[in-house]
């Protein structure tokens, strides 16, 4: 179950009780502009490329799929409903065939009722714009690696058959995939009109069948989504209707000038953390106005197993050994704002049992790092003395972090130093191999609540592609072993999910004894809301609902 | 130039007449010397100068602490207290931490502690020593690359001159802020690799690097200006014509009548050097950590700026007392050797 | 003089030219520069990742790649941004300028009236503790850093004594057009102007200074004033006018390389999204058509102040020979 303070969870409780209770007062909340801020535009706006939470969380309410993930607070965000399909298919031939029967009378905003045709098109387009997950999602439909070989001509010729007379889709899939549905629900697998064009459409926005439609986008200035007039609410789970009538979303205030914005009630909300100097002031002059939540996220420092120092295990249980989580929490902003953590699931994940070797008492809690063991580790690894330089970004937090491991190396015998890169490099520098990154400093947020979305994905043998920047498997880990384990779990899934959790608990306690990481913290997310917003709703998956609230 | 000193006691026969003359050198020196603003400058300078070498004693024995270590989660004791360097908040949801503010005390976190809890006064006296080495290193090398592109550019004139200035046109008109970001960031994630030069990443030899090569055409030109001017001149044109090798004319005619021009930019580019540096390092793409310079800390302060203003004015001051006193030497300097000396400056 | 004009401006597409070329091989120079993975989006196949490099041009040899890239910026104007997938690079720095210039255009009036006024008071009080005390404080504000000058102004007007009637009215950092609300984005304006203006006005004020001082000495102000004209009038009638020779040229140097970006600091630290602070993120983002489209739009604006300045000096003063 995800943490979450009791302000929150007593607001969302009354926001959910006022709404089921008493469904004709919400009509007195419709109406009002709700006016977002964040530092920087989120990139292209086609849901089928970007891969940004600051554009998945609006794209929820603009876009459907076949599937979706439910628009409920907490946690229960993380359950997926039907949306475009009527019901959930029950998997045939032994999970490799889906059936969805689609749902008729659901109109785009441009007016046109949606058919099999788009759904079609739709999974196509994936591939013909070369969709970031087109290759790590999407593989396991049959045809899809004649589409990846030459995206231009993709057919999906038995992947995606559309039946226009019994109006259903039928997806083949070359193997059964426990996750096949969170892939469906994330916007990569939005459903759009089959003549949008294949390539990216940038910012030019592309009509959707949700309740709200993108109506210009600068990214520059500003993203602006109004009512979709041809919305009819069909399933309150996975696409209500939304209170504001418009949502303006401005770009280029800096995080100062954000805060004080939604202070003075310029403004409602900001994507952006607070910068650490403002967060005593927002924390006790503005409290009423903070919501705090736990992400199922974790910052950690990878360390390259395959170059010394760190391919030695002793060296890196060392490491583990010997950072004090509550520095590093600190320099986070705070006890209240991070949660020290050991192991590579997060909280409330799926498969997550508290499991903490790297303390003073191993068990599952951390509560102090163990300096001595540390240092005696690192004599016995016979690494003492080595050069290692740690790669962080440039941003406050990242290089304050950063600053204090390269304290903790040397004070347990390396010879540290700390290299600031742009955010903007850092993520794909430290991916690639011939950069020999030794360690670095980096964050991972879910996909999608499967525990192979942390343990596959940063620690399997099929995520490490050598000299690419494209390498999520930054520790470059690959254990043949552990590997079999999560291929077993992974089939596993299909037919007990239950079962397959519990084997993941045990992947998570064998990867973490292997130390191939050092997770440092799972973070908190801050909203600060302007003093006009009512009906916080925090979604587990995409964070606040910008349209379940409304302004008073 | 001033005229001959005039001996007063006329009387000393001998001894007075045995008295040389002044050479201009010493002439100008004397009327460095006589400079009160300017000896005063020097004086505040050398100063400055002292307390940054000494950094290494003050943290050692007067401050106790390592000005590099992250302290997180350290005490120390104020007014007999023990109080937490990095104060958490505990008003309201207890966002956020607050460091220690100034003791005013020499001995303990004078000026406060920064956000990793290391002493704010001893890194001031460190980053010094980096800010100061910087400066002063990258004006060296710039007055050296400056006066021979200079020297040759103007000597030997034709495709050389035109080749060596066109070169320095498109390193000046790449705005400077610009050509210094540029280089850093990619020097900064490579390091720079040509032939017998090979400088890693991270070290303070890459902001020496850029910051003495970007300032090269703002010296060079009025170098080349002199050279083309004494070319013309008749002691010039006499050794060329007596069939002087070009090299000795060079360093034994022409180079000594440019030293003015140099000496007189040197307080100048440590000035102009130490602002860009610090610039740089606030950009957070100069000096990098775990090394500070006035110019890093600065940035520390800047998260810090309305909690705990310290970090970012004591460094900023020190910036500005460095650099007052450098141009009011500059001033001296140029006023003793040469008052007519047109320099843009910048 | 046609083909002194003529000479300058094949200089100047020389210049611009072997700038673009250093930018476009620092760019490549850089590790993590492969835009490919960053556009492909984090967890990209192999398969995708070299599809976006074939649609984007990557795969090609560098020469190719730079000739496409400079003809999309300046014959079919339509270059887009590595980072945002789809914008418009041009029109994006079209909108920056005019934040640029009305920081600087405002900056460069009050330099301009505070250094004359400095100088011509110090030059006719000369030796006096009044110019004294005015050189010093020109020196003091030459020797502060502007961006940390603009951080201890933030601090005051933001933060310390933003509730007293002194700076109550100051607005929150960030910019307001000028069509907008025209009384908003002057007092969003006035501190950066002063702030940026500092720096000028010690440096102009004293150079200024110096030049009537040396302008003083000359043969033509002595016959002025054997003449029996007073000293006020031979200052600001005669000696001024040969001074501001070299005010102007400085000046038109100064205001150029602002004007292309210069400013970036003041921008940085008080929020204000011109050319300059566009161009820093573009570096940070190693955005290259972003970096390519500013860096020239600067260089354009130094190169071409360059050229006005000397062909002015040339007509202006006679003396002075062309190098």
């Amino acid at each position: 179950m995800t943490r979450t303070t009791w302000l929150m969870g007593a607001v969302a409780a009354a926001g959910l009780m006022a709404a089921s209770l008493q469904p004709a007062a919400a009509q007195d909340h419709r109406g009002g502009i709700m006016r977002l801020l964040s530092q920087s535009a989120g990139g292209s706006l086609d849901p089928k490329i970007n891969y940004t939470l600051q554009y998945w969380t609006m794209y929820q309410y603009v876009y459907d799929g076949l599937v979706t993930f439910k628009h409920a607070a907490g946690s229960e965000g993380f359950t997926i409903v039907p949306d475009l399909a009527e019901e959930m298919p029950t998997p045939q031939d032994g999970g490799k065939t889906y059936v969805f029967k689609i749902r008729k009378g659901i109109k785009f905003a441009d007016g046109r009722e949606l058919t099999v045709k788009d759904v079609v098109a739709s999974f196509q387009r994936i591939f013909k714009v070369s969709t970031p997950t087109a290759g790590s999602f999407y593989n396991g439909i049959v045809g899809a690696d004649a589409c990846l070989k030459t995206p231009a001509t993709c057919t999906l010729d038995g992947g995606v058959v559309a039946d226009e007379a019994a109006n259903t889709v039928t997806i083949h899939l070359v193997a059964p995939d426990a996750e096949f549905f969170d892939k469906l629900a994330v916007p990569h697998g939005v459903i759009l009109p089959a003549d949008t064009p294949a390539k990216d459409m940038g910012s030019t926005p592309i009509v959707g069948t949700g309740a709200y439609m993108f109506a210009a986008y600068d990214p520059n200035k500003q993203l602006k989504a109004v009512r979709n007039p041809y919305f009819k609410e069909w399933s309150k789970d996975a696409q209500p209707d939304g209170y504001p009538d418009e949502v303006h979303y401005d770009f280029g205030l800096t995080q100062e000038a954000q805060i004080t914005a939604i202070e003075n009630g310029q403004a409602d909300w900001t994507l952006d953390q607070p910068p650490p100097d403002r967060l005593a002031e927002i924390g006790s002059k503005y409290k009423s106005q903070v919501h705090i939540n736990t992400l199922t996220a974790m910052w950690y420092a990878p360390m390259n197993v395959n170059i010394p120092p760190f391919n030695n295990i002793k060296a890196r249980q060392a490491v583990n050994f010997a950072i004090d989580r509550n520095a590093t929490v600190k320099l986070f902003g705070g006890k209240v704002l991070a949660q020290p953590a050991c192991q590579v699931l997060p909280p409330g994940f799926p498969g997550y049992e508290p499991y903490c070797p790297y303390t003073k008492n191993p068990g599952t809690k951390w509560t102090a790092p163990d300096l001595a063991k540390a240092r005696e580790l690192v004599k016995e690894s016979g690494t003492a003395g080595q050069k290692v330089t740690i790669i962080v970004q440039d941003l406050t937090v990242d290089r304050s972090i950063g600053t204090y491991l390269q304290s903790v190396l040397k004070a347990i015998g390396y010879d540290a130093s700390v290299k600031a890169l742009s955010q903007n490099i850092q993520f794909t520098y430290i991916q690639n191999t011939n950069n020999k990154v030794q360690i670095s400093v980096s964050q991972w947020y879910q996909d999608y609540p499967a525990a192979s979305d942390f343990l596959n994905v940063l620690l399997g043998c099929g995520t490490f592609h050598p000299g690419s920047d494209n390498s999520p498997n930054i520790a470059g880990f690959c254990d043949k072993d552990i590997q079999a384990k999560m291929d077993a779990a992974l089939a596993l899934g299909v037919t007990d999910p239950a079962a397959a959790n519990k084997q993941w608990a045990v992947i998570d306690k064998l990867t973490t004894d292997q130390s191939p990481v050092a997770v440092l913290f799972t973070p908190k997310y801050i909203d600060f809301l302007s003093k006009r917003v009512k009906n916080y709703v925090f979604n587990a998956q995409y964070y606040w609902q910008h349209t379940a609230s409304w302004i008073q | 130039m001033t005229d001959l000193p005039v001996t007063t006691e006329v009387g000393q026969g001998a001894a007075a007449q045995e008295r040389p003359a002044l050479g201009p050198w010493a002439r100008a020196l004397r009327k460095l010397v006589a400079d009160r603003a300017a000896m005063g400058a020097l004086g505040l300078f050398v100063l400055i100068v002292l307390a940054c070498l000494a950094a290494p004693l003050y943290a050692t024995y007067v401050a106790n602490t390592d000005p590099f270590t992250s302290n997180i989660d350290g005490t120390t004791m104020v007014d007999g207290q023990s109080v937490a360097l990095i104060e958490p908040s505990t008003e309201g949801l207890g966002l956020g931490s607050v460091p220690l503010g100034p003791t005013w005390d020499i001995r303990n976190y004078f000026l406060g502690a920064d956000a990793q809890g290391r002493d704010v006064a001893s890194r001031l006296l460190y980053g010094g020593r980096n800010s100061l080495l910087i400066a002063g290193t990258s004006t060296i090398l710039c007055l050296v690359l400056a006066a021979l592109t200079g020297l040759i550019a103007g000597f030997f004139g034709g495709m050389i001159d035109i080749v060596i200035s066109r070169l320095l046109d498109v390193l000046w008109a790449f705005p400077i802020y610009l050509l210094a970001i540029s280089l850093s960031i990619v020097l900064i994630t490579k390091g720079f690799d040509i032939g017998p030069i090979s400088i890693t990443s991270g070290s303070l030899e890459l902001p020496i690097f850029i910051i003495g090569i970007v300032y090269v055409p703002y010296v060079a030109r009025p170098i080349r200006g002199q050279v083309l001017a004494l070319k013309e001149s008749e002691f010039v044109l006499a050794a060329i014509g007596l069939g002087v090798p070009s090299y000795r004319i060079l360093f034994r005619d022409i180079l000594p009548n440019v030293m003015t021009t140099l000496i007189v930019f040197v307080p100048l580019m440590v000035a102009i050097n130490m602002l860009t540096e610090s610039a740089l390092s606030f950009l957070s793409i100069g000096v990098q950590p775990p090394d500070a310079s006035w110019g890093t800390i600065i940035q520390d302060g800047q998260d810090l700026i309305y909690t705990r203003p310290m970090v970012a004015i004591a460094p900023g001051i020190a910036i500005v007392l460095s650099v007052l006193a450098l141009n009011i030497l500059g001033d001296g300097v140029r006023d003793a050797l040469d008052p007519r000396a047109k320099l843009r400056f910048r | 003089m046609l083909s002194l004009l003529i000479r300058r401006l094949v200089q100047m597409v020389f210049v611009m030219l072997g700038i673009s070329i250093l930018v476009f091989l620092i760019f490549f120079a850089t590790p993590g520069a492969d835009p490919a993975s960053r556009i492909a989006g984090r967890n990209a196949s192999p398969e995708v990742v070299a599809a976006v490099r074939a649609s984007f041009g990557l795969d090609k040899p560098l020469p190719v790649q730079y000739a496409l890239m400079m003809e999309r910026l300046f014959i079919t104007r339509d270059l887009t941004s590595f980072v945002n997938r789809g914008q418009e690079v041009i029109p994006e720095v079209m909108e920056a300028a005019p934040i640029t210039l009305s920081l600087v255009g405002g900056a460069a009036v009050f330099w301009i009236v505070g250094s004359i006024a400095i100088g011509i008071v110090a030059a006719a009080t000369k030796g006096s503790l009044l110019d004294r005390i005015l050189m010093v404080l020109g020196l003091i504000g030459i020797s502060m850093p502007v961006y940390w000058l603009g951080e201890m102004v933030n601090l005051i007007t933001q933060n310390r004594l933003h509730d007293t009637w002194l700076f109550a009215w100051v607005p929150p950092l960030g910019y307001t057009p000028l069509t907008e609300d025209p009384w908003t984005w002057f007092k969003t304006l006035l501190f950066p102007w002063l702030t940026l203006a500092t720096l000028y006005i010690g440096l102009y004020g004293r150079v200024l200074r110096a030049n009537l001082v040396e302008a003083s000495h000359e043969d033509y102000i002595r016959t002025a004033r054997s003449k029996g004209l007073s000293e006020s009038r031979i200052l600001l009638r005669h000696a001024l006018r040969t001074s501001l020779i070299a005010f102007v040229t400085l000046f038109g140097l100064d205001f150029g390389a602002l004007v292309g970006g210069s400013a970036l600091l003041t921008e940085v630290v008080f929020a204000l999204q011109g050319v300059g602070k566009l161009t820093y993120d573009a570096l940070q983002n190693l955005d290259l058509p972003v970096i390519m489209a500013t860096v020239m739009y600067a260089s354009f604006f130094v190169v071409l102040a360059n050229a006005l300045v000397d062909i002015a000096y040339a007509t202006l003063d006679p003396r002075v020979r062309l190098a």
